[in-house]
């Protein structure tokens, strides 16, 4: 399994450099587009780990769509060359606290873990065991979810729409 | 298989010698660069002539005999010009940005079943391998033309994102359809599946006449993947009487030949794609080409494995080759739509349609026991 650590090696070191860019860097577009590192250094995590439908759903939701509209929102802002963008304000203590009390939260759960003896399980296809699973047991949250999300599109779609304006007779606004 | 066996027999193989490593490494470097290279070349060369065909014209015909070296020539014109970068462009992105769109559309390559026993990786995710790879091509698109520092490249840029997230949406969902009356998502499962009825083994032919849902569920398909091609009628991103050539404007030399090549290596993807997911691959009507045996063989060795290949490869491209021309003839043949009517034609018809056709073929797929249409037609008349 020589291989497999190696691998599992290089995407915790992808990962972790580049949500340290992501956190750290001074030009906001770098900030963003370092986030492809950490989300494909996560896929190739799970692929290693035998989740390859997981894998495959990490890259297209999160490179293909959710980046994307990050990369759109950065592209619009105002002057992001001119400014260090963090220079502005720096906000360092909420941050930190909260991103130290999921720290901890996660550290607890590792600690909580039986380690030994737990090594990679022979792989299966997770696929249709997943799509079962969500049709089966998970069929009530997995309802609830969807309707949490479209409640998010629906609410998009309203604030995203001009206000709609009454014509006078004339046809003007 | 996933990508943990896949490491595993990667190891496996890395302790048979390094001669064998360096033997596959280059075999596969080799293949892609065989692969892609020259049929992105000779589809610059196949666009030309038939462009010319639609206009009246000649077409390439000094460089070789019938103009055949054009796409040599070419590509030594793109190898030796000047490799220009604007003062202003963001250049680590500018550098980067064409590489990411060549490995989104090479890398969907392995997944692809050119024949029963041609496929560089039959991944149980197979299909959804090949979508996710894409996503690396709307990034790079989107990155290349930011970093250019270029108005038009932006806009190109930002209308070629928004395009290919839009209509990920019905392709996705024509893609879901097809894997929902297949139960798989291995491309090879796929294939195997659309065997004629009556062969031995039987499968439900290809899934285009698999049920009335799939049939529409092709053309959704086709519209969605000339939009993901960024090709005519959805040049939008390129545009070249409104934004000079959009998103790769400020690219030259190889660069701009990467976006290019990508752009058809992008083509001839979804073209295989759809012509395994839904034309049924190397399958042919009343006839599997697995069991064709015609006798010749060296020594003892039987020659039928090969002929098969041969055979099926060659059913395989020359449906992809029908649906690479018809994406050049609608190149000449349509205008290009405005932004509003492109996302009009996406959201307001083809994703509702597309919904309405996966629930149909899970209902179909429900109420017919996944039998398609032939079958059920087959036992009706009593031949199966």
């Amino acid at each position: 399994m020589a291989l497999v650590d190696l691998f599992v090696a290089l995407c915790f070191l992808l990962g972790i450099g580049g949500a340290f860019f992501t956190a750290f860097h001074p030009n906001i577009m770098y900030a963003a587009i370092s986030l492809i590192m950490t989300l494909v250094a996560i896929a190739g995590l799970y692929g290693a780990l035998g989740a390859d439908f997981l894998a495959a759903a990490q890259l297209i939701i999160y490179v293909g769509g959710i980046l994307i509209v990050i990369l759109f929102a950065v592209m619009m802002s105002h002057d992001i060359y001119k400014d260090r963008f963090m220079a502005g304000a720096k906000k360092y203590i909420l941050p930190a606290s909260a991103s130290f009390v999921i720290f901890a939260g996660l550290a607890a759960l590792v600690g909580k873990m039986d380690w030994a003896g737990n090594t990679v399980p022979d792989f299966e296809p997770t696929a249709r065991a997943m799509g079962w699973a969500l049709v089966g047991p998970y069929a009530v949250p997995f309802q609830y979810v969807v309707i949490v999300l479209l409640l998010g599109l629906v609410g998009a779609v309203v604030i995203a729409r001009p206000s709609i304006k009454h014509e006078d007779d004339e046809g003007n606004q | 298989m996933s990508l943990a066996e896949f490491l595993s027999g990667l190891n496996h193989m890395l302790g048979t010698g390094l001669p064998m490593v360096i033997f596959s490494v280059l075999s596969a470097v080799i293949i892609i660069l065989l692969f892609a290279m020259p049929v992105g070349g000779i589809a610059t060369y196949v666009e030309r002539k038939i462009a010319a065909d639609f206009q009246e014209r000649i077409g390439p015909n000094r460089v070789g005999p019938l103009g055949l070296l054009q796409f040599l020539a070419d590509g030594v014109k793109m190898f030796l010009k000047e490799d220009t970068i604007s003062k202003n462009a963001d250049r680590f992105i500018y550098n980067f940005a064409p590489s990411l769109v060549m490995a989104g559309s090479l890398g969907a390559f392995a997944a692809i079943p050119f024949s029963a026993y041609v496929i560089g990786a039959d991944l149980n995710i197979g299909i959804f391998y090949a979508m996710a790879l894409g996503s690396f091509v709307s990034l790079g698109v989107l990155l290349g033309a930011w970093s250019s520092d270029n108005k038009w490249s932006l806009l190109g840029g930002m209308r070629g994102a928004a395009q290919i997230v839009s209509y990920e949406i019905p392709l996705g969902l024509t893609v879901l359809s097809v894997v929902t009356i297949s139960g798989t998502m291995s491309m090879h499962e796929l294939v195997s599946q659309q065997a004629w009825p009556s062969v031995h083994g039987g499968g439900h032919f290809w899934n285009i006449v698999h049920n009335p849902f799939m049939f529409i569920n092709f053309f959704i398909y086709f519209i969605a993947a000339l939009a993901e091609c960024n090709r005519t009628p959805f040049d939008l991103p390129e545009a070249e009487s409104e934004l000079v050539s959009g998103f790769n404007t400020e690219f030259s030399g190889m660069r701009f030949g990467l976006y290019a090549l990508a752009e058809f290596a992008d083509v001839i993807l979804f073209a295989c794609i759809a012509s395994a997911i839904f034309l049924g691959g190397w399958q042919l009507p009343f006839f599997d080409l697995r069991n064709l045996d015609i006798g010749l063989t060296v020594g003892d060795v039987s020659l039928n494995p090969l002929i098969q290949t041969v055979a099926m490869m060659g059913v395989f491209l020359a449906k992809v080759a029908v649906l690479i021309f018809v994406v050049m003839w609608l190149r000449w043949t349509l205008p290009r739509l405005r932004v509003d009517q492109l996302m009009n034609l996406c959201w307001k018809y083809l994703i509702p349609i597309s919904f309405f056709n996966l629930i149909g073929a899970a209902i179909w797929t429900w109420v017919f026991k996944g039998q398609g249409m032939l079958e059920l037609l087959g036992k009706m008349m009593g031949v199966l």
